[in-house]
């Protein structure tokens, strides 16, 4: 039987395979089991609401962010360029909005935020939310993580 | 050819640009915005100089969304008669209804090829 974590992860894995696919022309796997340290000081986070409330969180560090942008671009980035915060504040975006797309109703009744970037790493996050699902992806050896919580 | 491409992220636009080149598009200048307030702006500065061909814009945005974009570019009667294709996270039909009601002409949805935006917005362009 699929229980609740397993849709989400499922559907949280499509969608990170969709927007690695479409827009950075690679493909991106998910890490099974625990990955000891993500260097995850840049987090982007888009808000749920409606009928499902929470948020997805993604970090990664300076190097897979500055590759992630490059990807997108197709230009090299400055290690603090502004652009790649908005590169990891886009892909949260397009991750979270494919993970939405790919809930039935009612729950599929819900907005998501504009993105949120910050270089505070993930304190302070979830703390409100009950349920959490964690997923560490990787792409050519650069390796990012992905909360929902809700 | 001249486009207006509204999204608050940067990085966004260049894609979008990047992508309406790779669909054969020859842009002689691509006008850009952050949000809808933005673009509303330069709608109003750049009327009568030169005819803009293609409105591409995301839904949400800070300040003034993609709808409210299109419902105040309706009442101000700005650049009426331009396709607008929307370019989106948020693919459910109710955005999609509203959107089209509110006067957009095509809708894709992020992450997106360069071939679904040819697919979308070359029709559009032929048939304006």
């Amino acid at each position: 039987m699929v229980n609740q974590h397993d849709e989400a992860v499922t559907r949280l894995d499509s969608a990170v395979a969709e927007v690695f696919e479409t827009m950075l022309e690679r493909s991106c796997d998910p890490l099974e089991g625990e990955v000891d340290t993500i260097e995850g000081r840049i987090v982007a986070r888009i808000q749920f609401t409606g009928a499902v409330a929470g948020e997805c969180l993604l970090y990664a560090s300076q190097a897979t962010a500055s590759v992630t942008a490059e990807a997108l671009l197709g230009t090299p980035s400055e290690p603090h360029d502004p652009m790649v915060d908005d590169a990891i504040g886009e892909l949260c975006n397009m991750i979270a909005g494919g993970w939405k797309s790919k809930l039935a109703a009612p729950d599929s009744d819900c907005s998501i935020s504009t993105p949120a970037v910050t270089r505070d790493g993930l304190d302070g996050y979830q703390a409100k939310f009950i349920t959490k699902f964690s997923r560490n992806y990787s792409f050519q050896g650069n390796v990012f993580g992905v909360v929902l919580a809700f | 050819m001249r486009a207006l491409i509204i999204d608050d992220s940067a990085v966004m636009r260049k894609v979008i640009e990047r992508a309406l080149r790779q669909a054969g598009l020859e842009l002689s200048e691509v006008l850009q915005a952050s949000n809808g307030e933005e673009a509303l702006q330069t709608l109003r500065e750049n009327q009568g100089s030169g005819a803009l061909s293609l409105i591409l814009s995301d839904i949400n945005m800070p300040v003034m969304d993609g709808l409210q974009f299109l419902e105040a570019r309706k009442q101000e009667n700005l650049a009426q008669g331009v396709p607008v294709v929307m370019i989106t996270t948020e693919g459910n039909e109710t955005f999609v209804l509203r959107a089209i009601a509110a006067g957009a002409q095509g809708y894709i949805c992020k992450p997106f090829t360069a071939e679904q935006v040819k697919a979308r917005v070359l029709p559009l362009l032929r048939a304006a």
